[in-house]
């Protein structure tokens, strides 16, 4: 077995931490009095030196990130602190074990961060059907109001309604407004005009619940952690074909087969792995072949894919690549905000060309066509949600692209009904839009 | 001069402005840059489109141009010079034709269509499309006036932000998203906002189109005639698109110190009224059957002998929607022909404003408004309520003294509330003394056509400052226009004859006026000129038919004094004003050009220092402003003003009437505009609806003397009390007080 530091969750001993006492008992809180005691651009180096980088999956150094935010006398506006707790990612769970296992850290890394940018304002923008987690939150911020943790931070929780989109932080921002979510264009960058066009940093809920450990540990001993590049931990999501699923903190740099044989049991049954999706549904997915590739950024990057936001789905010989393309490309089909072209027409024509694929009445030019459109797709949109389906889709032809071939050589999906997705992704259920008249003129 | 960057599109190098966006700049260099969904006059870009995707030396990743600005050194490719940037412009068409219908033979926007000229230049020559297309119910009805073709729809987001961000209504919304994306109004209710029909222009495709345009022309077809709106004051300049002798569509015609390129949808679709049923084309006169048609012949030797008989006892009524031109033949004929000096105008105009001439666009710039007056401005000049808009977007502060405004003031109360802004120590007076620009501006009746508040602008010094001036906004068109023109036809006073030989009443806004009415009460003889039957029959002797100013050549003078040129648009079903006034002064031995350009030749030596019709051009030019001289003192003191000092009885309310934009002969004349008009309701304040158990909706009778009215009652909570607030056409005959009941 891999040793398993816990940092993000220290303390919980595979429980959670939601008595305010209880946390005080580990240590809590502690961090965050030292971090008001340093002044600000401290505690940013403090994070820059530690190598703590995004865990929503962009992967961006946190503390450059924060330093990026103008200084109050720089710019004479409000200062903003947003958290991105709308996990939404296929494949990725662990924002939501965090929040309900740890919430204090997580409030306590978020008045961390409120300090080091010198703002007043923090806002939670929670995934909608998060209620649990979202009661645990306010619970946990009403013991911090109590105990007089707040130093003048006002912090709202703020739930969202359903999109993935919101994800993406200036859709999130848009959506945070009281607006449609949909991305706006960059520049300018939510570091200098975000929320209500003031200066504003975006966080996911791990990093800033890592934020509280790495002041507690101090940068020098986070970073010793993980690898370089890559320093620290990780929650990883373990889904799909596999014995154990969960979330599990190990050290970044352990390797797919740490993870998934040693710490998840391996695939059930003794089937064949056949292929992994590493970082959330947006990664280019790896073979079977690929399993002793190690779990961190560079090494990701090497082996032709990326650490996303850590969420590892299984794929056994059962699974029929061209229906894990419909699915995975549905998704962002159903999750498209429908702002910019290449993404709203393309993922939905990406669903059809596959499924005419599927369905065995494709010939040689569909695939040619399949890859053009992705082509067409990739670089060209507002965000990288239209983006994300092309990279997927991309990457199961090229790493599958035997399977495809089949498809249109037999005429027929060579799994037939056979195939199993169960477990891997949850299938999007199209919701049909009701046929809209106006009516009333 | 702001400082300048180099940069390169497409190998040429060119100079522009640090900030200037990148389609801007390649304009400068002589470049294309595509675009669907760029449109400066929305606010900031969206990038939503991508057909501007362009290669920027340095960044790995193709751009939207649109969303960039020009920096130093910055070296640009297009499509003419990037393989990559015309890959991706290819891509996003390839992609905006993907579930594009291609219906382009039978679809208007076919012809002068953005997606087809981009698709021709930047597209791909096939389609890669051979599955389903997705397809929608279509047309569907936006508005009466509206029709929207979701399958055509390219989701550029013009309407949406026009809807949210200019016009400030908020009526048109995306909803669903992805592919399944669709403009849609919130509940299906009708788009109804006095701007809806920009939302057609704007559309780079074929998705929003006019319900009274569809299928009437193709592009080829048609000629577009440059003229000015006439709807109101604001004279907005307009093409007429024309196909075999008929108006069949209104566009705007960016005239960017006045509309910006906006229409109010009065201005834009009132035209079928030009064909309306009752218009008339031939005289008629009364006879021993009732009216009877005649020809011009004997009209002018009826009118002429009118004339004779009346010796001089002739009152005129002008409406004020006379071209400059028609009124200074009117003029000259009856005043300089017969000594008939007296005329009713629509309203009181005033020179004094003269001296705070400013472009309508510096209240886009301004950093203070204050309106004062009983309308709102966007029913007596839509296009100045959008500059307003665009003002406080850019954070200036605005103030509308009025009943229903940020500073309660009395039905009346504005000349008052002027002398108060006046005093050294008002509040608001001082931020417009402080402020670089400031506008004052006068919406409603009373003041004197803008004397009153040259008074106020001349005390807070706004002639000084050349980004401050004032605007008094006349319930006319040509208000301005036909009182000078007028003024100059003749050097005489008035005088009132007593008893009244014969009223001639011109136009269509004083047929309709009822103390015009009352006027021919008192008349011997009768003459009215006006388009529609209904207006007039009932009490002329002679009826003589007007043309529409589609119709006409000449000129009009708008609120901010600019001249502007009328050309006509399509011939008059009846011969021109100009051309029979000229003849029947000849009888008269008065001398007239009979056309336009003659007419105001004569007039400008009086009006215009000798401006040539010529200067007009397309974009007529702003007058410099004059110096102040002190107006007249006002005849009717504030404290004095009827509104005010009417003594109510315990729970009577002041009526307060307003003349809704979507109002008149023309909007009457044309359905599709019926949904635009003011809803049957009585606006009451929130005090004076809980006292009586009325809330919004509720049925109500508003009763004086006798008349009693039945409509809805709408709870206006910045109305102030004592006040029941009516569009003039519900409040049909009810008196200055009236009671309010529950039904």
């Amino acid at each position: 077995m891999p040793e398993r530091p816990q940092i993000v969750f220290a303390g919980t001993n595979g429980g959670a931490l939601t008595q305010f006492e209880d946390y005080a008992a580990v240590g809590g809180f502690a961090p965050l009095r030292k971090a008001r005691s340093m002044a600000p651009d401290d505690v940013i180096a403090e994070l820059e030196s530690s190598g703590l980088r995004g865990r929503g999956g962009a992967f961006f150094p946190t503390g450059r990130k924060w330093a990026f935010v103008p200084k109050p006398d720089q710019l004479a506006k409000p200062h903003y602190l947003v958290v991105n707790a709308d996990e939404s990612e296929p494949g990725t769970f662990k924002d939501r074990e965090i929040m309900l296992r740890v919430p204090f850290r997580f409030l306590e890394g978020c008045l961390i961060a409120a300090h080091a940018i010198s703002s007043q304002h923090v806002f939670v923008y929670i995934r909608g059907e998060y209620e649990q987690e979202f009661e645990v939150l306010r619970e946990s911020l009403e013991a911090m109001r109590k105990a007089d943790l707040l130093g003048g931070v006002t912090v709202v929780i703020h739930r969202g309604a359903g999109a993935y989109i919101c994800g993406e932080e200036t859709a999130l921002l848009e959506s945070l407004e009281g607006k449609r979510g949909q991305p706006r264009t960059k520049p300018p960058f939510p570091a200098i005009a975000g929320l209500y066009a003031a200066p504003t940093a975006v966080n996911n809920v791990e990093s800033i619940t890592t934020v509280t450990s790495v002041l507690e540990l101090g940068a020098t001993e986070y970073a010793k952690l993980g690898v370089e590049n890559s320093t620290g931990t990780r929650v990883f999501s373990l889904s799909g074909d596999v014995v154990n699923p969960g979330n599990y903190e190990l050290p970044h740099g352990i390797t797919l087969r740490e993870l998934i044989y040693d710490v998840g049991g391996g695939v059930p049954g003794g089937r064949e792995l056949k292929a992994i999706i590493p970082g959330g549904s947006s990664t280019s997915i790896l073979t079977g072949a690929d399993i002793d590739t190690p779990l961190d950024f560079t090494s990701l990057v090497q082996a032709g894919s990326s650490i996303g936001s850590a969420g590892v789905i299984v794929i056994d010989e059962r699974c029929c690549m061209v229906q894990l393309g419909i699915r995975v490309s549905q998704f962002y089909e159903h999750e498209s905000c429908g702002k910019c072209t290449p993404c709203r027409v393309g993922t939905r024509w990406l669903t059809q060309i596959l499924q005419k694929i599927e369905g065995g009445r494709a010939s040689q030019p569909d695939l040619d066509l399949l890859l053009s459109v992705c082509d067409r797709i990739m670089g060209k949109c507002l965000c990288p949600l239209g983006d994300s389906d092309a990279i997927a889709v991309l990457s199961y032809v090229d790493r599958f692209r035997d399977e495809y071939q089949a498809h249109i050589d037999l005429g027929r999906c060579p799994f037939d009904g056979e195939s199993s997705l169960e477990g891997i992704l949850a299938p999007s259920a199209m919701h049909e839009s009701p046929a809209h008249g106006i009516a009333r003129v | 001069m702001s400082e300048l960057v180099a940069v390169t599109i497409d190998d040429r190098p060119v100079e522009v402005p640090k900030g200037t966006g990148l389609v801007e700049a390649a304009q400068a260099a002589g470049v294309e840059i595509p675009v669907f969904c760029y449109e400066p006059r929305l606010g900031p870009p969206v990038g939503a489109c991508r057909m501007c995707l362009i290669e920027i030396e340095g960044m790995p990743k193709l751009q939207a141009g649109c969303t960039l600005t020009a920096t130093d050194g910055m070296v640009i490719h297009t499509a003419a010079t990037s393989a990559k940037a015309a890959e991706g412009q290819e891509a996003t068409l390839e992609f905006i034709l993907v579930n594009h219908p291609l219906d382009c033979p039978v679809c208007d926007k076919g012809g002068e269509c953005p997606l087809q000229d981009l698709a021709f230049r930047y597209g791909p020559g096939n389609t890669r499309m051979t599955l389903p297309k997705l397809t929608v119910d279509k047309p569907i009805p936006v508005s009466p006036l509206i029709a929207l073709d979701r399958e055509r729809c390219i989701l550029c987001y013009r309407c949406t932000r026009f809807s949210e961000d200019v016009a400030e209504d908020g009526q048109l919304i995306a909803r669903n998203r992805g592919a399944r994306t669709e403009i849609a109004t919130f509940e299906d209710e009708a788009y109804r906002s006095p701007f809806s029909g920009n939302v057609i222009e704007l559309c780079p495709v074929g998705a929003l189109t006019s319900t009274l345009y569809r299928f009437a022309a193709r592009p080829w077809d048609i000629q577009n005639v440059p003229t000015i709106c006439t709807a109101c004051p604001v004279g907005c300049n307009v093409s007429a698109t024309i196909r075999e002798g008929k108006v069949k569509r209104i566009l705007s015609r960016n005239h960017p110190e006045i509309d910006r390129g906006w229409l109010c949808d009065k201005g834009r679709f009132s035209y079928p009224h030009l064909r309306a049923e009752d218009r008339i084309t031939t005289p008629l006169r009364r006879g021993k059957k009732g009216l009877e048609e005649i020809t011009w012949d004997d009209a002018l030797d009826s009118a002429e002998e009118m004339l004779r008989n009346a010796g001089g006892a002739i009152v005129t009524a002008l409406s004020g929607s006379e071209t400059t031109e028609i009124a200074y033949a009117l003029g000259r004929l009856l005043r300089g022909g017969h000594g008939a000096h007296s005329a009713v105008m629509p309203e009181a105009t005033s020179t004094a404003l003269e001296a705070f001439h400013l472009p309508l666009s510096a209240i886009g710039d301004a950093e203070i408004i204050v309106v004062v007056g009983d309308d709102p401005v966007v029913e007596r000049a839509p296009i100045v309520d959008l500059w307003i808009k665009e003002a406080r977007r850019h954070g200036a502060e605005i103030v509308v003294c009025s009943p229903a405004g940020d500073l309660a003031t009395e039905p009346g109360g504005a000349a008052a509330r002027c002398q108060e802004l006046a005093t050294p120590r008002d509040a608001l007076g001082k931020k417009l003394r402080a402020a670089e620009r400031a506008v004052l501006i006068w919406s409603g009746p009373g003041g004197g056509g803008g004397a009153r508040l040259a008074e106020l602008a001349h005390e807070l010094g706004l002639e000084e400052k050349a980004g401050s001036g004032a605007f008094h906004l006349p319930a006319t068109a040509n208000a301005l226009g036909a009182a000078a023109a007028w003024a100059a036809s003749a050097d005489a006073d008035e005088a009132n004859p007593e008893p009244i030989e014969l009223l001639i009443v011109s136009g269509d806004e004083a047929a309709a006026d009822p103390s015009v009415r009352a006027l021919a009460e008192e008349a011997k003889r009768v003459i009215v000129l006006t388009m529609f039957h209904e207006l007039a029959a009932g009490w002329a002797d002679l009826i003589l038919p007007s043309t529409a100013a589609l119709e006409r050549d000449g000129t009009t003078m708008n609120l901010e004094g600019r001249v502007q040129r009328l050309r006509r648009a399509v011939p008059p079903p009846c011969p021109d004003e100009l051309a029979w006034i000229a003849k029947l002064a000849a009888r008269f031995d008065v001398e007239l050009a009979s056309e336009a350009p003659g007419v105001f030749e004569e007039l400008a030596g009086h009006l215009f220092r000798d401006l040539a019709l010529d200067d007009l051009g397309l974009h007529a030019p702003l007058p410099a402003r004059q110096t102040y001289e002190t107006p007249a003192p006002s005849s009717s003191l504030p404290a004095a003003s009827p509104a005010a000092s009417l003594e109510t009885e315990d729970g009577a309310l002041r009526l307060q009437r307003f003349r809704a934009l979507f109002s008149g002969p023309a909007v009457e004349r044309v359905a599709q505009l019926d949904f635009q008009r003011p809803d049957a309701e009585v606006e009451l304040a929130t005090a004076e609806a809980e006292r009586r158990g009325i809330t919004s909706g509720d049925a109500v009778f508003v009763r004086s003397n006798g008349t009693s009215v039945e409509l809805r009652a709408r709870v206006n909570r910045k109305l102030i009390e004592g006040v029941a607030r009516i569009a003039d056409e519900h409040a049909s005959d009810l008196h200055a007080v009236v009671e309010v009941v529950k039904a």
